[in-house]
């Protein structure tokens, strides 16, 4: 008797707790780094994020409601013009990239490559949910119930910017492609050059470039498709500032992502289909 | 038992109120000199409240933490419940000390809550700390004082109700 309350004691103390509670996050930290264990976990603590990140993206919403209620009449006619200017305009791209398409595939029938097949898309809403400064990272307003998964392409209207990092059930953490950890392999677009792109925090950096391989500032950094997680040819960022590494074995060049990528506020996700090679 | 109850309401509303506080997306230099909000909120309960089980709220918000800022799942977890026993333990000796040892005291808490977290980021992905992930604690100082106070005047009020 003596033992049993002896052992309530025990469990009722705070350093058994506390011990106890440490353990706990210790093995899910572990757990967490190596496997997917803990996503059932994570889907259902999401249920309770999720009206805190609805919480901290009404007040942005409400804005522009009250902004679309008190602009005037004249600015809205204003944009809407705009915008269908700038509709006629990319119909009118598209209606040659429809021929070039056509051409390109017929190309490439004639050599017997592969053959990219059109991606499937779908648009997601950035929310309001801070990035801190260590990682770069945005939430995006769809999850593994929209078909999301691990690794998945996020693109902008200007390029691509990151990939899907850490799932939930209703909304995904995307890792930018200027996050320091994450590296992306690419291909410069002029000379076919392929290399890696390491983030840096605020940009793109290619390390590891021959100093016998010929770069300018403007080149254009495309997907080189190597890896299996970005699709070939998205366009990536272009090339600001080139020169020679301290040891003078490598070109180092700063390359900046197109489009602002801490001002985001619509992304689209690209479920690569896959590439059918024609025997 | 009713006033219980608001107590354990305010405990949660402030709890919350620190999770929205630290989520908004301030200005990058705001950013900087954000306050772990959750910290300071969980350091002032477990000074206050040591009757409560503020341990297993610091590991439950500290997965909500997580879970929202898409960290390792039991990072803030950890590092929460530490802040938590260690502030529960001397919650006594605490209490009675002056303004500004306490004051100390909860900085020093926050730094050892700070180290623990950038340990974790250390051991799961390499990040190495730069000058700019102590600034927080500067701010601490100056907003530790008027949280406290603000609290300490709800928590009055509640208790004599």
């Amino acid at each position: 008797m003596e033992a049993l309350s002896q052992q309530q004691k025990l469990t009722h103390s705070p350093l058994f707790k506390f011990i106890l509670l440490e353990f706990i996050c210790l093995i899910l930290m572990v757990a967490d780094k190596n496997s997917q264990i803990t996503q059932p976990l994570r889907n259902s603590l999401s249920w309770v994020a999720m009206p805190i990140i609805k919480v901290i993206d009404w007040p942005g919403q409400a804005y522009q409601t009250i902004e679309v209620a008190i602009a005037r009449q004249a600015n809205l006619i204003e944009d809407n013009n705009k915008l269908k200017q700038q509709l006629l305009e990319s119909q009118l791209k598209v209606q040659q990239n429809v021929s070039l398409l056509a051409e390109n595939i017929r190309l490439r029938e004639m050599l017997a490559t592969s053959q990219e097949l059109p991606l499937k898309t779908s648009v997601a809403f950035v929310t309001d949910i801070a990035q801190t400064g260590k990682r770069q990272h945005i939430v995006i307003n769809q999850g593994r119930r929209d078909g999301l998964y691990k690794g998945q392409p996020v693109l902008s209207l200007s390029g691509v910017i990151g990939q899907v990092d850490i799932l939930a059930d209703h909304y995904a953490h995307v890792i930018l492609i200027t996050d320091p950890n994450h590296v992306m392999p690419t291909e410069i677009l002029r000379t076919g050059l392929r290399t890696l792109a390491y983030g840096n925090g605020h940009n793109l950096i290619l390390k590891e470039v021959p100093t016998s391989a010929e770069i300018h500032s403007g080149d254009v950094l495309i997907t080189s498709g190597f890896g299996g997680r970005f699709p070939r040819g998205l366009t990536v960022a272009t090339l600001t500032d080139v020169s020679e590494s301290p040891q003078r074995d490598f070109q180092i060049a700063q390359a900046l992502p197109g489009g602002s990528l801490s001002q985001l506020t619509e992304v689209f996700l690209v479920w690569p289909e896959q590439v059918q090679a024609i025997p | 038992m009713n006033a219980n109850r608001q107590q354990l309401i305010f405990i949660h509303l402030s709890l919350l109120l620190a999770l929205l506080l630290t989520l908004i997306p301030w200005p990058p230099t705001v950013q900087l000199f954000m306050p772990h909000w959750t910290a300071l909120i969980i350091a002032y309960w477990s000074l206050h409240d040591d009757g409560r089980r503020v341990l297993l709220y610091a590991f439950a918000y500290g997965l909500i933490l997580d879970v929202l800022m898409g960290s390792l799942l039991g990072k803030h977890g950890m590092s929460l419940v530490a802040l938590c026993f260690l502030v529960t333990k001397s919650a006594k000796q605490l209490r009675m000390t002056s303004f500004w040892q306490l004051l100390m005291m909860v900085v020093v808490l926050l730094f050892n809550d700070l180290i623990i977290r950038l340990f974790i980021d250390w051991v799961s992905y390499g990040y190495l700390p730069e000058w700019q992930d102590f600034l927080p604690l500067l701010t601490v100082i100056l907003i530790w004082p008027w949280l406290n106070y603000i609290l300490d005047r709800i928590y009055a009020a509640l208790r004599h109700r």
